[in-house]
């Protein structure tokens, strides 16, 4: 009786295999694909980062279904400007400046509009720091999800109160955990500057956020 | 020293991601330092916190959403392709039309501007200018019969024909000066014209000339009779009166 010396004379290797290198095509080549025709390659690129970057929007607009409508404009960009994508540097990196670029605008445009939130009804018109609509629950706790819920909840308003200049690195930093290099390219600006706001966002978070800390 | 110190530290702890080792040095000023060892702790736990927010899932329906708005998206870049193709081809159209319009008239102005130039190269032999000594040119051009309106033979049917035909046929001609200065004046014996000439009062029959312009229009300029009142009151008086006598 012949015995098996390697795993792949089980049978199941060639599918391993397979599965592995569908697993690693790389960004550039799934977008390459998509350039020439290949709506499955698409349909993998939206699958990677679709939750990345539908999240990272939501984080800077506090608005999901806003969110998820820049998300889907990022993809169908993307999808657009296939042709002219050069490989200079990595897909996320690409995918993400198209996903700032847009929270930033639409963050912008909703300055412009003057949308004011409920949370606006109850800035000081003195120039003083902007206090969140945030009732005091005088209900007892019930358990630890319900404080970190809280808590998270508290962050989120916080980091939408922060500027856009320094919420992007932030985010980006804190909470997608990318490199300083990475953000700055994203950002379009240098390393110190990335380091820099950084710092700052977390000084004035850790100012708003020093009840819970 | 030691605050500049403290700074570095921070700024190296801060630099670092949470499950990154800090360097031993940070580690030996974290164990010394209260306060940078507060800073560091308060650090993370916000760190935490924020990283804590995790990430948002898309909705199901994402994939299908965005298949959807692409779908729309190339229907609607057809028919902006389309309505952009039909508002050149309209324009291009248009253009095309005003410069058809525009060949058509120039092409007519040409044709309204060559005409008169062509009837008088066909005219021109035709009419001969006047010269600066006409009445030496124009003889010889002049037929007799022209004058045949001022003869007083011809009769006035004749001359009313002669005249309709001068017209019809000179209607462009310019005007020609005929002399009559050469030709000798026909003379009216009494024996010839005993029938015809019948006495008239000159004093009180005014004196007429009739001019033949050489297209057949004959001019009749009428001279009132001149009278002088001396001669009026000295009509029927002595006529050798003495000198100074009136």
């Amino acid at each position: 009786m012949n015995t098996l010396t390697t795993i792949d004379e089980l049978g199941f290797a060639p599918a391993l295999q397979q599965e592995m290198v569908e697993d690693t095509t790389s960004d550039h080549a799934l977008l390459e694909a998509t350039r020439t025709g290949d709506q499955d390659a698409f349909a993998e690129l939206v699958s990677r980062y679709r939750n990345q970057i539908t999240s990272y929007i939501y984080r800077m607009t506090n608005d999901y279904d806003g969110a998820v409508d820049l998300a889907q404009e990022t993809f169908v960009r993307v999808y657009r400007a296939a042709d002219r994508y050069q490989r200079s540097y990595a897909f996320s990196t690409y995918i993400y400046r198209i996903a700032t670029n847009l929270a930033i605008s639409e963050l912008r445009k909703r300055k412009r509009r003057k949308l004011v939130s409920l949370t606006g009804f109850f800035q000081p018109t003195d120039g003083g720091e902007p206090k969140e609509l945030n009732p005091p629950d005088g209900r007892p706790l019930q358990d630890s999800e319900l404080v970190d819920t809280e808590r998270r909840n508290a962050v989120q308003r916080a980091i939408s109160t922060l500027p856009e200049k320094y919420r992007a690195p932030l985010i980006l930093r804190d909470v997608d955990g990318r490199s300083y290099d990475e953000i700055a390219r994203i950002l379009e600006t240098s390393e110190g500057t990335v380091k820099s706001r950084i710092s700052r966002a977390r000084g004035f978070l850790r100012e708003k956020m020093r009840a819970y800390l | 020293m030691r605050k500049n110190n403290c700074e570095i530290i921070r700024r190296e702890l801060d630099e670092l991601m949470l499950d990154e080792t800090s360097s031993p040095a940070a580690v030996e000023h974290l164990r010394e330092c209260a306060a940078c060892r507060e800073f560091h702790q308060k650090q993370t736990k916000l760190r935490q916190i924020v990283g804590g927010l995790g990430t948002v899932a898309a909705p199901p329906d994402f994939d299908f959403r965005l298949r959807a708005r692409l779908a729309n998206e190339a229907s609607s870049a057809t028919f902006h392709l389309t309505s952009t193709y039909w508002s050149f081809a309209r324009r291009g159209f248009a253009v095309a039309a005003v410069l058809i319009v525009f060949a058509i008239g120039i092409a007519l102005v040409r044709n309204v501007m060559n005409r008169p130039s062509e009837i008088a190269v066909k005219e021109q032999p035709a009419v001969k200018p006047p010269t600066p000594t006409p009445v030496e040119t124009q003889k010889p051009a002049v037929n007799p019969q022209d004058f045949s309106a001022a003869v007083p033979e011809n009769s006035p049917q004749k001359i009313k024909k002669e005249r309709s035909a001068q017209m019809t046929a000179k209607v462009r001609r310019p005007a020609v000066a005929v002399d009559f200065s050469s030709q000798r004046a026909e003379v009216i014996n009494g024996s010839v014209a005993a029938s015809t000439v019948f006495p008239i009062d000159a004093s009180l029959q005014s004196l007429k000339f009739s001019l033949d312009d050489g297209r057949g229009n004959a001019r009749t300029i009428s001279v009132p009779t001149i009278t002088f009142g001396s001669q009026r009151v000295l009509q029927g008086g002595n006529q050798f009166a003495p000198k100074g006598v009136w």
